[in-house]
């Protein structure tokens, strides 16, 4: 009774309280070192989903296209392999973190992250969690973050694991990835290069084009390893370098007008001290990360644009542990030193401190919550305080109830400070102030989780023609827009396996309203349906598996006007799999999937059609 | 603008003529739904396509995206302005690299130029050939052109090298005149092509000069905007001038040269009447065409973003241009300076002729 008088009590005060770090898939937690400690243990009461390797595997066109089947994101792309974005909840793009081992790698320059520039086939797993992170994470985790982790495992015997997967594809399109694994008692490494190329020059359904001009190349090399000092302490590295070049194609009614090509290169790298006795562990982080684009306006022409920065960080976390509370109290504080520029902006330099305080209990077997509190101090302006609060509530053995509040913000991006001529130099943060109930029941075959959540955004950080009264028709960003985003989101796995047979079942379903406050309609480019779910049936060597998006209309321009949208479509992907070696050491699995198996006709953006039906063939060896 | 509106106006008295000879007893056919009417473009922007909206002469119905609903499919992005001939309207969209033919009454689609055009933005008539301004790779200030559309057989057939960001182009006994604004950068000087010779001669006017038109006795008047300077760090240093020159198409000299005050950037400039008309600052003023000097007082001062003008039969058609929605036509009578009526238009509206 007094656990849901506490869950009462919570839902009723603002949705903040209740639940539980709700993983759906399951992870071997005792074992693997991972660089980011926040997400596992501070995401009580939020919805965090992983996809783990097979299913990076089976989805290896593109970062997008592995979110677009697998997670409640909706993803805008410029065309398949063009520019992309990502959003949560009928928030922003700019409001979508992504989180490379713990730290956050948004631009500075526009504050996204580009979902067609950079690999994820070489992570263990991606982390997606729905709702506010910036307690953790910082600027623009105010939708949800998604978490690209790798990690390292020590092994009592000396082990070396090799993976190598290889595919042809469609469109001139190859891909390779190897990855190597070694681990022994006090050292573990993990390596990986990846390398993708494509033509992409796919028939525009229904016309006499093709995607001219949308080819692209990149190259990854990823490389972590951890070393165990003494039986307390502990060295990490981590390393991600990514290099590519893209080709952006052009859109109805002549694609052929297409003649721009974007250069990415990034390197991040990360190092960490981990020190564990008894009740007291510290930890300290390094990092450094560069990361600059080029865009060619005209292929053809050596002049470009560019936006160039670099990132030092330095973090350190100390936590004391109650065992007779089964509480830990941490501290965490961050400095962080950012130099970006751009062809149009000289360099600035933005330093930051940020100072993090999180208490985590476990009442009893059921009931357990956090409460985190940060202050940052920035340089270029106030940052607002934040804090977010989470809770898990188990009353019976497989239900579950989860709530978690939090407050967020994203601040100006250098793009909306300094642009020159258009840049505001009086931007203040955007600020969202968000709240999340769910319910969920949990069996070793099914998973269910409905969650109801709300956001309401201020200052929205808009870039308008009417932004200066006085310079009317001149671009400029300015803090303006209150919205509310309300809605649905439902996601439910279910296995079963039965005499040789297995079948997995993985959906997700969100509803959103997000509306402006001042003139009540739909937010542009939020769909208020999104759907998509993966099948997967195995019977003893044979794998069969079906992923389907339905992908609800959008509107584009503020006054909803029917005249202006992006109908809803529907895609589905099939293919077939088929373990040629099945043995404890060495695994060899072919595997053919096909794109857009119903050959139908969508856009994600206007004028820019999708890929037609497309085949791929796959090679996966592991060994 | 004016080019085409006296185009259109002699084809549509043509028409009318040529229809009342042949048959003067039986009414006559309407060509189609887009007739007598006036046509808005729209640019477009990430939030919708370029399109075009109609709204006919009495000012009862009004009807956006004409082209996408006769034809389902999208002129693209960004709209840049139509040219007509007597029973076609050729619509330029400067990023798409396209000429989008249509029956100018009914708006079917008839053909899409889609090579030999680079950034294209204005197209004028001579005969049966089109001549387009276009302003070639956004890194080469050298490599712009115009060119010769074949409108029988839809090819660029041929080009004419001129000087960087050609904007403007109208059509006088034989001659090309071609303002360059000076397209992603900035350029001051009106090209004179002869069409015969394809030779080119230049007229140095004051900075970015786009709106062209003849008065009445039949020189060329140029609106040109001047440049606002900035330092490296992009902070505000001074500005050139901007005017309402007057070429003696004759001598192609510079004959009068009415000059904005410094900082003062004029744009969107029509001839109605022997009055000029031209924009300063959200505000409408008009001077006589042989004005000595500009004027003081505005006579109607617009909604919102002013980014399109035309006037006929004492109205004036003014543009409140939305790249996030739909825009708005306000209609003011130039007499008693009251607003008419506000329509509801394409998406980025920029530009208006009478059909």
């Amino acid at each position: 009774m007094r656990k849901i008088l506490t869950v009462s009590i919570f839902c009723i005060v603002c949705f903040k309280g209740i639940a539980q770090n709700d993983s759906l898939l399951n992870r071997l937690e005792e074992v693997v070192i991972q660089a980011d400690k926040k997400l596992k243990k501070y995401s009580v009461g939020y919805k965090v989903t992983t996809l783990n390797d097979s299913v990076i595997v089976r989805n290896t066109e593109s970062f997008t296209s592995l979110l677009r089947f697998n997670s409640p994101l909706y993803l805008r792309e410029y065309g398949a392999g063009g520019t992309s974005s990502a959003s949560f909840r009928g928030t922003s793009s700019s409001n979508t973190a992504v989180i490379w081992n713990g730290i956050n790698i948004n631009s500075i320059n526009n504050g996204q992250t580009g979902f067609n520039s950079l690999t994820v086939s070489l992570f263990d797993a991606i982390d997606i969690r729905s709702g506010g992170g910036s307690l953790e994470y910082g600027s623009g985790a105010v939708g949800g973050t998604i978490h690209l982790n790798d990690y390292l495992q020590f092994t009592n015997t000396k082990q070396i694991k090799n993976q190598l997967v290889a595919s042809l594809g469609s469109f001139e399109t190859y891909r390779g990835l190897y990855k190597f694994k070694f681990s022994n008692s006090k050292l573990a490494i993990n390596a990986g290069v990846s390398y993708n190329q494509s033509e992409n020059d796919y028939k525009f359904l229904n016309t006499d084009f093709k995607n001219t001009n949308g080819a692209y190349e990149n190259f990854g090399f990823n490389v972590s390893a951890a070393y165990l000092l003494t039986n307390f302490s502990k060295l990490k590295f981590y390393s991600a370098n990514y290099l590519g070049e893209r080709f952006f194609s052009g859109e109805l009614p002549n694609p052929l007008a297409a003649n721009d090509k974007y250069q990415d290169f990034s390197h991040r790298n990360l190092l960490i001290y981990t020190h564990e006795k008894s009740r007291l562990s510290h930890e300290a982080k390094l990092a450094f990360l560069t990361q600059e684009y080029r865009y060619f306006e005209d292929k053809t022409s050596s002049t470009f644009n560019f936006g160039k920065s670099k990132r030092y960080l330095v973090n350190y976390d100390i936590s004391y542990s109650f065992p007779k509370l089964k509480a830990i109290v941490t501290s965490h504080s961050e400095y962080e030193s950012v130099f970006g520029k751009t062809d149009q902006i000289s360099e600035r330099n933005r330093r930051q401190f940020s100072q993090s305080i999180i208490y985590n209990q476990n009442i009893n077997s059921s009931v357990s919550f956090n409460t985190k509190l940060r202050k940052d101090f920035n340089s270029d302006y106030d940052v607002p305080f934040t804090y977010a609060l989470g809770v898990k509530v188990k009353p019976f053995r497989n239900l579950f109830f989860r709530a978690n509040g939090s407050k967020n913000y994203r601040v100006p991006t250098y793009n909306d400070l300094f642009w020159p001529g258009q840049g505001n130099l009086d931007l203040i943060p955007e600020t969202a102030v968000q709240g999340e109930f769910g319910i969920g029941y949990k069996n070793n075959q099914f998973l269910i989780d409905i969650g109801i959540f709300y956001i309401n955004a201020k200052d929205k950080i808009v870039w308008t023609p009417g932004g200066d009264p006085d310079r009317p028709g001149i671009w400029v960003p300015i803090n303006l827009s209150e919205v509310n985003n309300k809605g649905l989101e439902v996601s439910l796995t279910f296995n079963k396996t039965f005499n040789e047979h297995a079948i997995k079942l993985n959906m997700n379903y969100s509803y959103i309203i997000a509306t402006d406050k001042a003139t009540d309609n739909q937010l542009i480019f939020v769909p208020k349906h999104l759907f998509n779910s993966n099948l997967v049936y195995t019977h003893k060597r044979f794998s069969f598996f079906y992923q389907q998006l339905l992908n609800g209309k959008v509107y584009t321009t503020e006054s909803n006007s029917n005249d202006f949208v992006i109908p809803h479509y529907f895609v589905a992907n099939t293919g077939l799999e088929y373990k040629l070696i099945n043995l404890q050491q060495k695994q060899l699995t072919i595997g053919l999937k096909v794109n857009n198996v119903f050959n139908k006709y969508y856009e994600v953006q206007p004028r820019r059609p999708m890929p037609n039906r497309n085949l791929k063939f796959n090679i996966n060896y592991k060994f | 603008m004016k080019i085409s509106k006296l185009i259109s106006k002699a084809f549509i008295l043509s028409a009318l003529f040529l229809a009342s000879c042949s048959d003067d007893d039986s009414p006559q056919q309407p060509k189609g739904d887009y007739e007598n009417g006036v046509l808005i473009i729209g640019e477009g922007s990430g939030a919708g396509t370029g399109s075009v909206s109609f709204i006919s002469n009495d000012l009862t119905t009004t009807e956006n995206l004409i082209y996408k609903k006769v034809n389902a499919t999208e002129l693209g992005l960004y709209l840049q302005s139509i040219t007509f001939d007597n029973d076609r309207a050729f619509i330029v969209v400067d990023n798409a690299n396209t000429i989008t033919v249509v029956d100018r009454y009914t708006f079917e689609d008839d053909a899409t130029i889609t090579t030999g055009l680079e950034t294209p933005r204005y197209m004028a008539i001579v005969g049966n050939k089109g001549y387009v301004t276009n302003w070639g790779s956004t890194s080469d200030e050298t490599d712009d052109f115009i060119a010769i559309v074949d409108l029988n057989t839809f090819s660029v057939d041929n080009t004419i090298s001129v000087g960087n960001g050609p904007e403007r182009i109208v059509a006088k006994d034989g001659k090309l005149y071609v303002s360059h604004k000076g397209g992603f950068t900035n350029n001051n000087v009106i090209s004179v092509i002869d069409i015969a010779s394809e030779n080119v001669q230049e007229v140095t006017v004051k900075d970015k000069p786009d709106e062209l038109l003849f008065n009445s006795s039949g020189n060329l008047v140029v609106l040109s905007e001047g440049r606002t300077l900035y330092d490296a760090n992009w902070n505000v240093t001074g500005n050139t001038l901007g005017s309402i020159s007057t070429i003696n198409t004759s001598s192609l000299t510079v004959s009068t040269e009415l000059n904005f005050a410094d900082g003062e950037h004029p744009s969107l400039m029509v001839l109605d009447n022997a009055t000029l008309y031209y924009e300063l600052g959200g505000k409408v003023y008009s001077i006589a065409e042989d004005a000595s000097a500009l004027s003081s007082t505005p006579i109607v001062e617009s909604q919102g973003y002013l980014y399109g003008m035309e006037v006929e039969n004492d109205k004036i058609y003014l543009l409140d241009a939305s790249f996030t929605d739909l825009s708005e036509l306000n209609i003011y009578d130039l007499i008693t300076k009251n607003k008419i009526d506000t329509k509801s238009v394409a998406l980025g509206a920029s530009k208006i002729y009478f059909n």
